[in-house]
C-alpha cells in the first residue's frame, strides 16, 4: 500500500493545508512539522505492513482530503 | 485514485421543497435565505439538514445579495480555490464600505502567505503543547470558584473566560490585571444586543490592541508571536507591511479564536449535562473517547457558520452560473452535516472513529488556532469531569446565529 499527500499548487491549492489531523488521529503513521503540515506532503510513501488501517484512518479524517491511497 | 470529487447530478430543489420550507420556517430558505433571520437561529439545524440535503447553491436577496453552498465537495471546491473565490474582499456579505480589512483573514497570497508563514509557527502543534498546564490551572481557577455553589451559568462563569484567558495569557502576554476587560470587551464588543455598547466595546479592544502592539515594539523582545507582528512581514513586492495590517493581524487573531471556542465548549457541556451514558464514556476512558469526542463536538456544533468569498471571474459552481463579483459563502456547519461524507450526520455520537469536518474551514484560510482550541477544550472537559462528573440542565441554553453561532446563557447545577 502506497500514501500520496497532495502539496497543491502555491502550497495551498487542494494540497496539505497543515490542519495536523492526520498525525492527530493516525501518529502511528502520519507526522506533522513544527507548523502542523504532514512532512510527507508532495510525496508518495510505502505505507509499513500493519500501518494500514491507520493510513486509511488519517486519509478519512483529512478535512482537505488530499491524502490519496493506492491499495 | 480515493476521495476524488465524485461527479455529481446537482438538481435545484423542487416546488414540493419550496412549499414545505414556507410551512416549516415561513420563507423559501432556498431561494430567499436570510443568515440572520431568527428562524435560523430557532431551528438552525433542521434548516442546515435542508440547505445541505436539497439544494447545492442556495440563493439569498438580502442587501446585495449572496450565494451560500453546503454540501462538502462545493464547500471545498470554493475553500480550495483562492484565485477564482477570493477572501480579499472580506468574509460577511454586504460588507459596510470602509471597514477595514482584517489579516490574514481577508487577504489573498501572496499577502496571506507572507503573514502566515510566519504566524504558523507560533500556532503550530509544538508551541501550543507548552501551554497546556497554564490552561489546565486556569481551568481548575473557574472550577474552584463554582464548585461549592453547586450551580453555575456556564457561559459567563466558565466558556467566555477561558478561551480568552488562554489567548490573552499565553500567547499575547498581556498584564494580568488587563485580562478581564479585554475578556469582557471581545465578549461585549462581538454579541451585546446595545448596539452602541458593542460599538464601544470593540473600540476598545482595538485601541487597547493597537497600543499594547506599539509598547511591544519598544520593549525588549520576548520571542513570541506578538513580536513577530509588530516586527512585520516583507510582502512580495519587498515592501515592509504597513503598521495598520499589523494591528489587524493582531485584532484578527484575538477575535477568531475566543467566542468560537466559547460556543463549542458550552454546547459540548449542555449535551454531556443531557446524554449521561456517553458522559460516563469519557469519564471512565478519556483515552480513547476524547479525541473524537471533540472532533465531534467541533462537527456538530459549529460556530462559523458561513463565510464568504467574492468570485473573481465568472464561474459555474453547483450547476449555477456565477458572475465575477458575485458573494458566494460556504457553510461548513453544513459541510460538516453532508450526509453523502458523513454516516448517520444528524446523529451526535461521540464514539464515532472516523470524524470528518470541516469546522475549522478549508483551503489555505484554515483555522490557525485549531491546536489551541483542541488543547482548550480537551482541559475543559478532562478537569471539569475530573471534579464535576455529575451534573444536569437547569434552564435550557439561549442562541444567537448569524455567520457565526454563539450560546448566550446556560444554567447547570450539580
Ligand atoms: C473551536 C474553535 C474554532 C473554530 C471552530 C474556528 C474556525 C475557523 C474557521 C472555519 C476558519 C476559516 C476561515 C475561512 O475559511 O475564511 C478559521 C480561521 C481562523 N481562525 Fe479559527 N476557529 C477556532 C478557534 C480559533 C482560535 C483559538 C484562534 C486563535 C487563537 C483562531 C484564529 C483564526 C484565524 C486568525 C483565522 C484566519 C486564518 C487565515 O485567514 O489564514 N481560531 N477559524
Ligand atoms: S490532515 Fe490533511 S491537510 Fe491536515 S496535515 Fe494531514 S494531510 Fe495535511
Amino acid at each position: 500500500m502506497k500514501v500520496h499527500i497532495e502539496v497543491g499548487v502555491d502550497g495551498g491549492q487542494q494540497g496539505c493545508t497543515g490542519h495536523g489531523r492526520c498525525a492527530m488521529m493516525a501518529g502511528e503513521f502520519y507526522e506533522v512539522d513544527d507548523d502542523g503540515y504532514a512532512i510527507h506532503r508532495g510525496e508518495t510513501v510505502d505505507v509499513p505492513a500493519g500501518l494500514e488501517d491507520a493510513a486509511r484512518y488519517g486519509a478519512g479524517v483529512c478535512p482537505e482530503r488530499v491524502i490519496q491511497i493506492e491499495e | 485514485m480515493a476521495f476524488k470529487a465524485q461527479e455529481t447530478e446537482y438538481t435545484q430543489p423542487t416546488q414540493a421543497d419550496v412549499d414545505e420550507s414556507i410551512r416549516k420556517y415561513g420563507r423559501d430558505i432556498y431561494n430567499d435565505f436570510d443568515l440572520d433571520a431568527p428562524v435560523f437561529n430557532d431551528q438552525h439545524f433542521e434548516i442546515l439538514d435542508d440547505l445541505v440535503e436539497k439544494c447545492p447553491v442556495v440563493h439569498s436577496t438580502v442587501g446585495k445579495g449572496y450565494y451560500l453552498v453546503s454540501q462538502n465537495t462545493l464547500v471545498r471546491e470554493v475553500g480550495q480555490n483562492w484565485r477564482t473565490f477570493s477572501a480579499a474582499g472580506g468574509y460577511m456579505p454586504n460588507r459596510p464600505d470602509g471597514l477595514p480589512f482584517l489579516y490574514p483573514e481577508e487577504s489573498d497570497p501572496p499577502v496571506h502567505t507572507s503573514w502566515r508563514q510566519e504566524l504558523n509557527p507560533f500556532m503550530g502543534p509544538k508551541v501550543i503543547k507548552g501551554y497546556e498546564e497554564q490552561i489546565r490551572e486556569d481551568a481548575n481557577i473557574l472550577i474552584d470558584a463554582i464548585i461549592d455553589k453547586g450551580k453555575c451559568e456556564f457561559v459567563s462563569e466558565f466558556a467566555a473566560v477561558l478561551p480568552g484567558w488562554a489567548f490573552f495569557k499565553n500567547v499575547l502576554g498581556v498584564p494580568v490585571e488587563d485580562l478581564d476587560k479585554l475578556v469582557d470587551g471581545v465578549e461585549s464588543g462581538t454579541f451585546s444586543p446595545d448596539l452602541d455598547e458593542r460599538g464601544r466595546k470593540m473600540g476598545f479592544v482595538f485601541q487597547y490592541l493597537g497600543d499594547y502592539l506599539k509598547k511591544r515594539s519598544e520593549e525588549p523582545p520576548r520571542g513570541d508571536m506578538v513580536d513577530m507582528i509588530a516586527e512585520g512581514v516583507t510582502y512580495e513586492d519587498g515592501s515592509k507591511s504597513p503598521w495598520e495590517h499589523r494591528v489587524s493581524v493582531l485584532v484578527d487573531m484575538t477575535f477568531g479564536g475566543i467566542a468560537t471556542t466559547t460556543y463549542v465548549m458550552a454546547s459540548a457541556i449542555n449535551w454531556l449535562a443531557e446524554n449521561p451514558e456517553q458522559r460516563k464514556l469519557l469519564v471512565d476512558d478519556p483515552e480513547t473517547y476524547m479525541p473524537r469526542a471533540i472532533e465531534e463536538f467541533a462537527r456538530v456544533f459549529a460556530p462559523v457558520v458561513a463565510l464568504g468569498r467574492t468570485c473573481t471571474r465568472d464561474v459555474e459552481l453547483g450547476g449555477r452560473q456565477l458572475k465575477e463579483g458575485d458573494f458566494v459563502m460556504m457553510v461548513y456547519a453544513g459541510a460538516s452535516r453532508d450526509p453523502r461524507v458523513v454516516d448517520e450526520a444528524k446523529t451526535i455520537d461521540i464514539t464515532r472513529e472516523t470524524v470528518l469536518h470541516s469546522a475549522f474551514g478549508v483551503g489555505i484560510h484554515r483555522c490557525i488556532g485549531s491546536n489551541l482550541a483542541r488543547l482548550e477544550l480537551r482541559a475543559t472537559f478532562e478537569e471539569l469531569l475530573r471534579r464535576i462528573p455529575e451534573f444536569h440542565v437547569v434552564e435550557p441554553p439561549t442562541h444567537v446565529s448569524g455567520f457565526l453561532r454563539s450560546m448566550r446563557t446556560l444554567k447547570i447545577a450539580w
